[in-house]
């Protein structure tokens, strides 16, 4: 019994990072950028989708894929801000709400009018059903041990970027006063441009691994949002940590709802972030 | 929506009462009713786009062959009458397929209404075509969701509306004499969600434990589940807990990449996986690569089924290598279906004694003993009222010669006369 309550809770940490590496990049627009980015999950879709014609059309390993993809991305996430996003970003938080929603029916009809509706995946080799037994009926799979030292990684390397970095001060500064921000002679424009465009890399990142990882198909990018919200709120605006730990306490619960029941799996996860949500509304660990 | 846009008053209204029933009156003097060509307009709901479209992939090929085969004309009683078809797509919702039913019905005018493919599109269509008596036929959607989804009653039957496709028992019919010839501890685990199917599928008297149980084999259920689900962890851990061999279950396919990829994680090693919806298609099956082979689907129809067409006599492996000859991919089980439609909808006109009244088309339906490229079709000879139940043999999935996998019958124990092609096979583990 002992065995099987450690195997599920050591499974939803495990689950938790790669909820988290879905949400670095909500957590960055939302918690440092200040808006809602309805489109975070048809973006990291689209992302999947390039990745698949690189690797099936062109024949390229997945990883070199990978490689390829981020810095296209990341040019990516520049432009979108600077030509479209920056364009009703500060109005009032609706337009920018409408703009991204708009964004994200583009993008799954797009999908659909190039790809069709068939469902995809990303071959990832051995890695994919690969296994480290640990003792008696605990098995740990490799591909989620990558993703959680992956999202552990990004994370840090983040959160050096954003708290000791001078480009990090900056999107800061921008973040907590644009007006204040160019009363010193920031160009905000253009340092939200590259804070999105950071944005872009995580979701390059974060594409690779959900292609590996399971299927996808024009429409699977909505219901990959709602959970990284969830692990961005449940963490904390600004804390790219909370974010992970976030992500965890997802994982964590949705493991132990679904030991009761199957049923109760999905739910188990909505209602311990709801219990934390209305005792913390600013989250657990707030930078703000 | 747009029924407002007719102008519907009640004088105009009762006077077309009053042409319907004089119309029906002429319609009782067949010889002179049927010297004019009349043109026939059928109408076809299905999912062409949206997340049930790989169930249609196959139509635009099926609507060419008709077009190259009849030429637009059908001969009914020595008169050649032109036909339409107009298409309709539901985008896999089923408010859009009753609006579109409704459009059919009452702005086309369509003389017969045709549906394909899951409950969430024939069920809508159904439901319209009954309500406004207009003929119907559909298929792609097991027996009892079509039937009971409708509140179907046993004694007396749906007035309008025809369903031919394999039922949920014939299903779990099949699968026990297949388990049966494997060497295995009986123990199955149920991966059923909450939907039609997992409920269905699951229901403790009616479903499939019911009857595993009847036969000698014991279920584990961990209980229904959301879908799109992040994992199955607890699942696996409780199929490996108790030590189960056999896997039935019903999830689309990338809740089954997710599952099975989570089982190798979990070093979980079933020995036979049947997963309905999910291991019927090509294009599922070819991204799991090797950990495809020695999976298990029930086969509705394929190319090595012995029937014929009766609309341009080809055999089931002369229509297969038709479409891949057309489209350049590899058959699947829904190609026959569509076909079979529309081999019934011609049956039906030619036997359709007044083309202008539409319980003339409603009773030749009613009377069709058809043998079409699927199996044998009567509707009188269903388990339940209106609907006819088609032949369904196992098959597994394994390293193809053409195509990177291919699917071969392995077990025909309740359908003889459909040939297998190999031995039932447990699952291999490196």
């Amino acid at each position: 019994m002992v065995e099987i309550w450690t195997n599920q809770i050591l499974q939803g940490v495990l689950l938790g990072g790669l909820y988290a590496l879905f949400a670095i990049g909500l957590s960055l627009s939302v918690g440092v950028m200040r808006f809602v980015n309805i489109a975070h999950g048809d973006l990291i879709v689209m992302i999947s989708f390039v990745l698949l014609s690189l690797t099936g059309g062109l024949g390229l390993p997945t990883l070199a894929a990978v490689a390829i993809v981020i810095p296209i991305s990341f040019v990516g996430g520049y432009l979108l801000q600077r030509l479209l996003l920056q364009r009703v970003l500060g109005k009032d938080v609706l337009s920018i709400i409408l703009v991204t929603f708009g964004l994200s029916i583009v993008i799954q009809n797009a999908l659909q009018g190039v790809y069709g509706a068939d469902i995809r995946k990303v071959g990832g080799g051995a890695i994919e059903t690969a296994t480290i037994p640990l003792s008696g009926n605990i098995n740990v799979g490799v591909l989620p041990l990558v993703i959680f030292i992956s999202a552990t990684l990004l994370i840090w390397l983040l959160d050096l970027l954003l708290y000791r970095s001078r480009i990090g001060a900056r999107i800061r500064a921008v973040s907590d006063s644009v007006a204040t921000a160019d009363l010193v002679g920031l160009r905000s424009a253009r340092i939200y441009a590259i804070a999105m465009a950071i944005v872009g890399a995580t979701m390059a990142i974060s594409a690779g691994f959900m292609a590996i990882w399971t299927n996808f198909d024009p429409t699977s990018g909505p219901s990959r949002l709602l959970i990284a919200f969830e692990a961005v709120v449940l963490g904390g605006l600004g804390n790219l940590w909370g974010t992970l730990i976030g992500g965890i306490i997802i994982g964590v619960a949705q493991a132990v709802g679904a030991q009761f029941d199957a049923a109760w799996q999905v739910l188990a996860g909505h209602i311990v972030f709801l219990a934390i949500f209305l005792t913390r509304p600013q989250g657990l660990f707030p930078k703000y | 929506m747009f029924v407002g846009r007719i102008p519907l008053h009640r004088r105009s209204l009762l006077q077309a009462a009053g042409a319907t029933v004089a119309l029906t009156a002429v319609g009782g003097l067949p010889r002179v009713a049927f010297a004019v060509p009349k043109t026939i307009k059928v109408g076809l709901v299905m999912p062409a786009t949206g997340p049930l479209a790989f169930f249609c992939e196959h139509v635009p090929f099926t609507l060419g062959q008709l077009k190259q085969t009849l030429g637009g004309k059908i001969k009914i009683h020595g008169t050649e009458h032109p036909y339409e078809i107009v298409v309709k797509d539901s985008q896999s919702s089923p408010n859009r397929a009753a609006e579109v039913t409704q459009e059919l019905i009452l702005k086309d005018k369509v003389d017969l209404v045709v549906g394909f493919a899951t409950p969430e599109t024939v069920n809508p269509v159904s439901d319209q075509c009954e309500a406004n008596g207009i003929p119907c036929i559909t298929s792609g959607a097991p027996l009892e969701p079509y039937f009971f989804g409708r509140k179907g009653d046993p004694k007396k039957g749906f007035d309008w509306t025809y369903h031919f496709f394999f039922s949920g028992q014939g299903l779990v019919g099949s699968l026990v004499p297949f388990f049966n010839r494997l060497d295995t501890n009986k123990r199955v685990g149920g991966l059923w969600p909450n939907d039609g199917d997992g409920l269905a599928q699951s229901d403790k008297e009616r479903g499939f434990p019911a009857f595993y149980g009847q036969h000698g084999f014991s279920v584990v259920d961990p209980g229904r589940f959301d879908m799109p689900a992040s994992n199955y962890n607890s699942q696996i851990a409780a199929f490996k807990a108790a030590d189960v061999q056999i896997i039935s279950g019903v999830v689309p396919p990338p809740e089954f990449t997710t599952f099975w990829n989570g089982a190798a994680q979990q070093g979980f090693k079933p020995r036979v996986v049947f997963v309905g919806k999910a291991l019927e298609f090509p294009p599922a099956i070819t991204p799991l690569g090797d950990r495809a082979i020695g999976l298990t689907t029930e086969v509705w129809w394929s190319k090595f089924h012995p029937y014929v067409s009766g609309l341009n006599g080809q055999s089931s492996a002369q229509l297969a290598d038709a479409y891949e000859k057309a489209s350049s991919r590899q058959w699947s089980l829904p190609l026959g279906f569509p076909h079979a439609l529309f081999e019934l909808v011609f049956d039906v006109l030619k036997r359709t004694q007044d083309l202008a009244n539409a319980a003339s088309i409603r009773d030749a339906i009613k009377a069709t003993d058809y043998k079409s490229i699927v199996g044998p079709i009567n509707f009188n000879k269903g388990p339940f009222p209106n609907c006819a139940q088609t032949p369904l043999v196992i098959g597994q999935w394994d390293k193809g010669k053409k195509y990177p996998y291919e699917m071969t019958i392995v077990d025909n124990s309740t359908a003889k006369d459909i040939p297998v092609g190999g031995e039932p096979h447990p699952i291999k583990y490196a």
